[in-house]
């Protein structure tokens, strides 16, 4: 029998009774469970479940949204990230994200990749060690080491999510979190990706959302299922799609509702 | 519900095995009558239906390929069309020794040179196995498909006294070896038919409950 999972060896976030508010509407509730370090963990439901709002909490994107309250514990490296003295411009440091939309700045390849390191005072002779470096590890620099002055537009969807992946490696974050990176891009395009999430976990933690099964049981060691704000179940990827424990998560990810 | 198709495609998958199920049940049922008997005419009626079994598994693989291919099945969906293909390749197996059970009687003249009494015994009890890892597999009940495997004991059991018996006789009479050793490979079809139906309960606990084990 594979084991469900209650406490991971090694977690590198710690989230304990996670509740959130968007106004009087409640978004989470009382979500408790531990992110292992340097493993993709994915977290799947349906729309509107929290899965986005959750990952939205790991790096306090959603203190930039009005009216949401949060109650509960987030901790990375066993500091909370919700205490009075974080300082949320290092944390966004180190808690990087990309989203479901390529989002590349107005500017030039080089430039996105830069902005990052730059504002956080890397030498600017570091600087293209830094670009090649973060380009090479989201496996773009090949294809773009000859044109790095070129508008970052002119690239593909699916070369401007690798892109906007650089730029999150360039301020060499610790976790990134991924809000359906795929959703917008083609099967070839999504499976770099994918190839490039799995290579990345050896030097990252991850936590993808996304509303493809198939991606999630392709590149997760974990999985997270998520139903109306409330953590369902949790476990190894293996354990989730071959035999979950809860009826719910038998009836989503079979397509029994949802 | 969404993907009403697939659910179809699942039922249907289920009682296309059924079907070859039964099948398999009785072609079994027939050719052991037919060699008890020596029923020259029921054996070759028995032989007749195997085109039609390989039809039937060859639709049963299709439509996994298919389901595998198009519907990317996922959890207990995945389990059933594992335990399908798995138990559908052990069903024809089951009737491949039971045509060949079949194929005894156009073998022997002049009746046999024993009373098959544990034979007998032992076909039952593989019919029993076969009838109960069926109904274990439609409603998905690992312990009747252990208490259908269980029996298998008794199956080899019976196996190894008769062996030992028709040895003993060839032995005494040499005359009879030719008659003796179709009652050998009688035997033998009839202990690898109750292994196949270990096999499908082992299909059906794994289905049941997503555990691995062996039965047999």
């Amino acid at each position: 029998m594979i084991e469900v999972v209650k406490k991971v060896a090694q977690p590198h976030i710690i989230v304990e009774n996670l509740n959130l508010w968007y106004g009087e509407k409640q978004a989470l509730k009382n979500i408790s469970l531990q992110i292992p370090r340097n493993s993709v963990t994915a977290l799947i439901g349906p729309s509107g479940c929290g899965k986005s709002t959750f990952i939205r909490c790991l790096n306090r994107m959603n203190d930039l949204v009005k009216n949401c309250r949060i109650e509960g514990k987030v901790l990375i490296e066993n500091e909370d990230i919700y205490g009075a003295d974080v300082d949320v411009v290092e944390l966004r440091k180190k808690v990087g994200m990309v989203f479901q939309k390529p989002n590349p700045f107005p500017m030039s390849i080089y430039d996105n990749v830069a902005y990052g390191p730059r504002i956080h005072g890397v030498n600017k002779k570091d600087i293209d060690g830094v670009v090649e470096s973060a380009l090479r590890s989201a496996a773009l620099f090949e294809e773009t080491s000859d044109r790095l002055k070129s508008p970052a537009l002119s690239l593909s969807g699916g070369q401007q999510q690798r892109l906007c992946i650089a730029r999150t490696l360039a301020v060499k974050p610790e976790i990134i979190l991924f809000d359906e990176p795929t959703s917008a891009l083609d099967p070839i395009s999504t499976a770099r990706i994918e190839d490039l999430i799995m290579n990345l976990k050896k030097d990252y933690t991850i936590v993808i959302v996304t509303h493809n099964m198939q991606q999630a049981a392709r590149i997760s060691d974990y999985t997270g299922y998520f139903l109306m704000g409330e953590l369902i179940e949790f476990g190894h990827t293996r354990q989730i799609f071959h035999s979950p424990k809860e009826k719910s998560t038998e009836d989503y990810i079979t397509g029994r509702f949802g | 519900m969404a993907r009403e198709r697939y659910f179809q495609q699942l039922d249907l998958l289920k009682e296309s095995v059924l079907s070859l199920g039964e099948m398999s049940e009785l072609i079994f049922h027939d050719s052991m009558e037919a060699v008890i008997d020596l029923n020259v005419d029921l054996a070759r009626k028995t032989l007749a239906l195997e085109s039609k079994v390989d039809k039937l598994e060859e639709n049963i693989e299709i439509s996994i390929f298919d389901l595998l291919a198009l519907q990317q099945p996922m959890a207990s969906d995945l389990r059933l069309v594992v335990s399908a293909l798995k138990i559908s390749a052990d069903l024809r197996r089951i009737v491949g020794l039971s045509i060949n059970i079949a194929k005894i009687p156009d073998k022997i003249e002049g009746g046999h040179i024993k009373p098959l009494i544990d034979t007998k015994k032992m076909s039952d009890i593989a019919a029993y196995m076969l009838e109960n890892s069926l109904k274990a597999f439609l409603t998905q009940d690992a312990v009747l498909a252990r208490a259908a495997a269980a029996r298998d004991e008794e199956v080899d059991r019976l196996f190894y006294a008769v062996w030992v018996e028709l040895i003993e006789m060839m032995a005494k009479d040499t005359s009879i070896i030719s008659k003796a050793t179709y009652l050998l490979f009688l035997i033998r079809y009839i202990e690898r038919i109750a292994d196949h139906c270990c096999n499908i309960c082992e299909s059906v606990v794994y289905l049941a409950t997503a555990e691995r084990i062996r039965l047999n």
